[in-house]
């Protein structure tokens, strides 16, 4: 099966006053084409540094990291944009739709990034819109949706570009538990499509409906 | 990001938040509006130069005899030495044909000159049911020439009537207007001037301005010697109105006159002016008011670009979590900057067009202070320009700033 992330002893660390606090240490793992994988942990244990620095929004001090043969450890600013416009598709706890667009124009930023006008990103963007069931809210401002539909519209907006992984920080932490199980059931029709997800999160119940569950503690891959 | 697809956003942006816009646009309304009309009222301005002096040829050189000063004096005022006052008692001369001839035979370049005395009389005929009040101005045949006065019907004063003393008059287009009906009406009519009547035999086309201080429109004109004879009082001072050959000799006539009347006169005291300084003077204190007002205006323009920077600082700090979404999309730095770049040139414009507006809805309204306002194409351009300028002079900054975010950063911001 074809690799899409390896890293290979991720270090991370921040300066806080005089002293180095080491949030990440030497963490490698390797998630494979079409796995729906959960990295749970506690807070503080590094989970969400890791997932920024899986989505290249922050970089690493040392290591390695390639995300579908791109050398991303060694990318700059500027690279690390456009490898998360064309690779990454992420899914936020708190959705981060922008309030003045439209479920469409929301759906839509990823590919006008990409380059393309609004006539070439519609029949994509209205077709994603369609396959997490929000094809009557087409219209519709964020404000006008319930939280699970407004994370479907970030899952949509995520699926757009075709990415090579999808990422997920804490998708269901903003939803009841029924709406949390819809997302959820979402997630798997995509893995089962064969698209990657990567899945931050501290709850033990939604880690479960991954493939794989990679665990941290304290900084460190605990167990796989 | 195509450049099309950021203005669509950005066009989203803005008529999402059209109160907010018009509020952020106050400054560049004002300003454009302000550089509008300030320039409006320049070129009034300088207009109203032109017509002051345009029924005077820049060769003209007026002669009063003044009745100021015990010493000698020279001022200069203007460009080019335009008055020169000499004196030597407080008598007061009183100017006349004598004068004339004098100044034509001793001093060379002087084309015509003529007589002028104004006074105030008591007008009736026509349709008036009282008499009214208008200027009598005495002078002769050459005048209509020196200061180019048109006749609408009729005839100017001729050298005849001036020999005969003839009580004829020719009348200025609002005084024919107001006391016969019309130009026409008026020709060959008679009216009483002082209670003395007077035949009308010419009307003058309407000048619409003042000519030696006299409103041409609402004068009556009559032969010199009828005038001394009927109308002047002890008290009127007449002039002399000249006209030099060459424009460039003026200020040697000048000098000359000056000589010549204080060897016939050696006890008065003259003012000389020539249009042409006059003229310079006038225009340059009317180019001075533009560049004024125009400084005036940039300075609104620089508080109005002061208060877009201020909110668009606001805007990045409110949009923050939205620049991090944007960026975690991929969004370039680049696509952000013009983003906000082109936010600020759009409110810059809305306020440059809704300033230009709002001056020429104002712009009638001038005419209740008196001050003339002649709005120009191209001081609506340059207030747009100005606007644009503006609004991407101090929109860049925080485009800038809101463009260089780190993404995680700026999600992560409450």
């Amino acid at each position: 099966m074809k690799t899409i992330i390896e890293m290979n002893n991720i270090c991370k660390s921040y300066q806080v006053g005089e002293e180095e606090l080491k949030v990440l240490k030497n963490v490698s793992i390797t998630v494979n084409e079409g796995e729906f994988v959960a990295i749970l942990g506690p807070s503080g244990s590094g989970k969400s540094t890791l997932m920024n620095i899986i989505g290249c929004m922050d970089v690493m001090n040392s290591g390695e990291y390639f995300l579908e043969g791109t050398v991303v450890h060694k990318a700059k600013e500027s690279q690390l944009g456009k490898i998360r416009n064309k690779q990454i598709g992420f899914i936020f706890q708190r959705y981060q739709l922008i309030k003045r667009y439209t479920v469409l124009q929301n759906v839509m930023l990823p590919l006008l990034a990409r380059g393309q006008s609004r006539f070439q990103a519609k029949k994509a963007c209205i077709e994603k819109i369609k396959s997490v069931g929000l094809d009557e809210r087409i219209y519709h401002k964020p404000s006008e949706l319930s939280g699970g539909q407004q994370q479907r519209v970030a899952i949509a907006r995520a699926i757009v570009s075709e990415p090579s992984i999808l990422l997920a920080d804490e998708p269901t932490g903003a939803l009841d538990s029924n709406t949390g199980k819809e997302v959820l059931e979402i997630f798997k029709s995509l893995s089962n499509q064969g698209n990657t997800i990567i899945m931050i999160t501290h709850d033990l119940k939604v880690a479960e409906h991954a493939h794989r569950i990679i665990r941290i503690v304290d900084g460190c891959v605990a167990t796989e | 990001m195509k450049i099309s697809e950021i203005w669509y956003l950005v066009m989203v942006n803005v008529t999402q938040n059209k109160f907010k816009v018009l509020l952020t646009s106050l400054g560049i309304i004002v300003g454009a509006a302000t550089i509008v009309m300030v320039i409006a009222i320049g070129v009034g301005g300088q207009m109203d130069v032109a017509d002051q002096f345009k029924n005077l040829n820049a060769g003209t050189i007026e002669i009063e005899s003044t009745s100021s000063s015990t010493s000698s004096m020279m001022s200069a005022r203007g460009p080019g030495a335009a008055t020169i006052s000499t004196a030597s008692s407080s008598t007061r001369a009183v100017l006349s044909n004598d004068d004339i001839e004098e100044m034509m035979f001793f001093i060379d370049g002087i084309e015509e000159a003529v007589l002028l005395a104004t006074t105030s009389q008591s007008v009736f005929g026509g349709d008036l049911d009282e008499s009214t009040t208008a200027s009598i101005v005495g002078t002769s045949e050459e005048y209509a020439h020196i200061v180019n006065l048109n006749m609408a019907i009729g005839e100017f004063i001729t050298q005849d009537m001036e020999t005969a003393v003839e009580t004829t008059v020719v009348l200025g287009s609002s005084l024919a207007t107001t006391i016969f009906g019309s130009a026409s009406a008026a020709y060959g009519n008679i009216v009483a001037i002082d209670d003395r009547a007077y035949t009308v035999v010419g009307v003058l086309s309407s000048v619409n301005s003042l000519v030696n201080g006299v409103n041409v429109d609402n004068a009556a004109y009559v032969p010199y010697t009828t005038a001394d004879k009927y109308l002047l009082s002890s008290t009127t001072y007449p002039e002399i109105i000249a006209v030099a050959a060459d424009f460039n000799d003026v200020s040697t006539i000048i000098a000359k006159m000056n000589v010549l009347l204080t060897e016939i006169h050696p006890t008065g005291t003259f003012t000389i002016s020539d249009a042409g300084s006059e003229m310079e003077a006038a225009l340059s204190s009317a180019n001075t008011l533009s560049v004024l007002l125009i400084s005036v205006a940039t300075i609104v323009f620089i508080v109005g670009g002061i208060g877009i920077m201020n909110v668009l600082f606001v805007s990045v700090k409110e949009r923050t979590q939205e620049i991090g979404v944007l960026k975690a999309l991929g969004t370039s730095k680049i696509d952000i900057l013009l983003q906000f770049l082109f936010e600020a040139n759009l409110i810059s414009i809305i306020g440059g067009v809704i300033g230009v507006a709002l001056s020429y809805a104002l712009m009638p309204l001038m005419e209740y202070t008196g001050i003339r306002a002649e709005p120009t194409a191209s001081a609506a351009v340059m207030a747009l320009l100005f606007a644009v300028g503006t609004g991407t002079i101090f929109g860049f900054y925080p485009a800038y700033q809101a463009a260089s975010l780190r993404p995680i950063e700026a999600l992560n911001n409450d």
